[in-house]
């Protein structure tokens, strides 16, 4: 009965990582470079559209590569 | 939390990054040598990856470069401690990370 706000819910992308990915492994550089941006920083999760618990598990993997230096902390892209 | 028994083995990954100057042939020994701690604990070696010369995101020791290696061995928690203080020790390793894959 009560109306819906006029600021509809923008349609959720589907997790990529429903392709199949259950253990997100930080030597996969390849996979991980898919969520970050060019300049280093991790994506968002409203930009990425994973799960939280999947992004919790993105973002330790990814910090996980940086120490190993397989991923950049920052990139002098600009 | 779960406290285990002493011996008991749980799965490890440990990661090392080595100086890029060494010879690639003589990987696999040192690393074998440094692998004895856990063989002489009851720990199993399952897997040697040696992924060999990688250029590194940013420099490490002002290498530009690294010999990447990744073990996967079955060891006690000691075993692995040791194992990882032992690879710090050494001038030509440059970085170690140890992780419990399913830890979860």
């Amino acid at each position: 009965m009560p109306k819906p706000p006029i600021r509809k819910p923008k349609k959720k992308a589907n997790p990529l990582l429903a392709a199949k990915i259950d253990y997100i492994d930080y030597k996969d550089t390849a996979l991980l470079r898919k969520f970050v941006s060019d300049r280093g920083k991790i994506r968002a999760r409203r930009v990425t559209g994973v799960s939280a618990q999947q992004q919790r598990q993105l973002a330790k993997a990814i910090k996980n590569a940086r120490e190993m230096a397989l991923l950049p902390y920052t990139s002098t892209a600009r | 939390m779960s406290t285990p028994a002493p011996s008991r083995l749980r799965h490890y990954e440990v990661m090392v990054i080595l100086d890029p100057s060494l010879d690639e042939r003589t990987i696999a020994p040192s690393l074998d040598a440094f692998l004895s701690v856990v063989k002489n604990d009851g720990g199993t070696i399952e897997k040697v990856d040696i992924w060999g010369r990688r250029r590194m995101a940013f420099e490490i020791n002002k290498h530009g470069e690294g010999i990447y290696a990744v073990l996967d061995l079955q060891a006690a928690p000691a075993a692995v401690q040791e194992l990882d203080r032992q690879l710090n020790l050494n001038e030509s390793v440059l970085r170690t990370k140890v992780l419990r894959p399913d830890e979860r």
